[in-house]
């Protein structure tokens, strides 16, 4: 009977990889989806508590004057900002249009440089 | 010069660890591996593959300073040190710097590697013109070296399931001849969700492959093709 193969070790350590541009705006691509995901739901009950009542806005309000406030909507712009320039990145690269190396490189660090100027608009413009 | 090379011995079942090593190069020593034969003077328990030395055999592949590359393509020159060897990343390692590529050459042999022509065999070769011919440049030199798979976040997170850069590039060489009768099928093959779908376009193959090819580019040709047969 053949003794089963044993366990081989995988070398994945991420931290030990040098990772190119492209990959860093993907993966910061992924994250910002991720936040978004998240929080879309948790600002949807937040419009609907304020919409409801005049208590129920009043209770949000308090909620977003909390010092968290400028920091939650300063990653939250950032994660928007940057899925939405990463995301038309890639629905240009998959037509054809900047999917050559120099290119690609290039809007990659447009857009991991974009994104959080176009945050930082956002956030003044918003909190103003 | 200073290395810190990736060990693991399958014999002692010890889990793998990282080994110092300095060597110093000698005259007309220009490349990595140069420096890696003089050290296995040193050391001759230390494992790596080479044949050729000279970027066309695929067999030094390995992740130099965080990047993956060839060793015999890798100049010495520029290398920050201590330069870090470790085997190919998301590769099941058997020795050392030699990993295990049986999964990677299913892959390859699932494209099917090879010219299928059904009509009947002419008197001489088939032609080509020098456009249809040109097709093919950028696609046939690729090597097999792994170094773009294995630097693939896609084909590190599906291994078994995504073909990855290197046979992607490889399905794509075939269905850019001319002399092939296979496009539909091979194109049948390749409309999967995982198969070519799990590429993300994140270009680290493109970025790394030694021999100056761009799977990203097959990649992108692929899915065109399969656009244009739908619609």
């Amino acid at each position: 009977m053949d003794r089963p193969p044993p366990r081989l070790p995988v070398f994945l350590n991420l931290a030990a990889i040098r990772f190119p541009i492209g990959a860093i705006a993907s993966i910061a691509h992924r994250v910002a989806g991720v936040l978004l995901f998240i929080a879309l739901p948790i600002v949807a009950l937040l419009l609907d508590a304020s919409l409801r009542s005049e208590a129920g806005f009043a209770a949000v309000r308090d909620l977003l004057s909390s010092p968290f406030r400028v920091v939650t909507a300063a990653l939250l712009s950032w994660a928007l900002v940057h899925h939405v320039l990463a995301g038309v990145r890639h629905l240009l690269m998959d037509v054809g249009v900047g999917s050559e190396l120099a290119r690609a490189r290039t809007s990659a660090r447009l857009v991991l440089v974009a994104a959080p100027a176009l945050a930082l608009l956002l956030l003044v413009w918003g909190l103003t | 010069m200073k290395l810190s090379i990736y060990r693991y011995d399958p014999e002692t079942g010890d889990p793998p660890r990282m080994q110092a090593y300095d060597v110093q190069p000698e005259a007309g020593d220009k490349k990595l591996l140069d420096l890696l034969m003089r050290l296995r003077v040193q050391d001759d328990s230390l494992s790596f593959r080479r044949s050729c030395r000279e970027g066309v055999c695929g067999s030094d592949a390995m992740n130099i300073n965080g990047r993956n590359g060839l060793a015999c393509l890798t100049a010495l020159d520029g290398l920050k040190e201590p330069i870090v060897l470790r085997p190919l990343p998301g590769f099941p390692v058997i020795r050392d710097l030699i990993v295990d590529m049986t999964q990677f050459f299913a892959h390859y042999h699932s494209i099917q590697p090879w010219l299928i022509n059904d009509q009947p065999l002419p008197e001489r070769e088939r032609l080509q013109s020098p456009t249809e011919r040109e097709r093919l440049d950028g696609l046939y030199e690729c090597i097999l070296c792994a170094c773009c798979s294995a630097f693939c976040p896609s084909y590190w997170w599906n291994p078994d399931k995504f073909i990855g850069p290197s046979g992607l590039l490889q399905a794509y060489r075939f269905i850019a001849d001319s002399r092939d009768t296979a496009t539909a099928e091979r194109l049948d093959f390749l409309d999967d969700v995982y198969r070519l779908y799990r590429c993300r376009t994140i270009m680290n193959c493109t970025e790394v492959c030694p021999k100056g090819l761009s799977p990203s580019h097959a990649i992108e040709r692929i899915r065109l093709a399969l656009l244009r047969r739908s619609s």
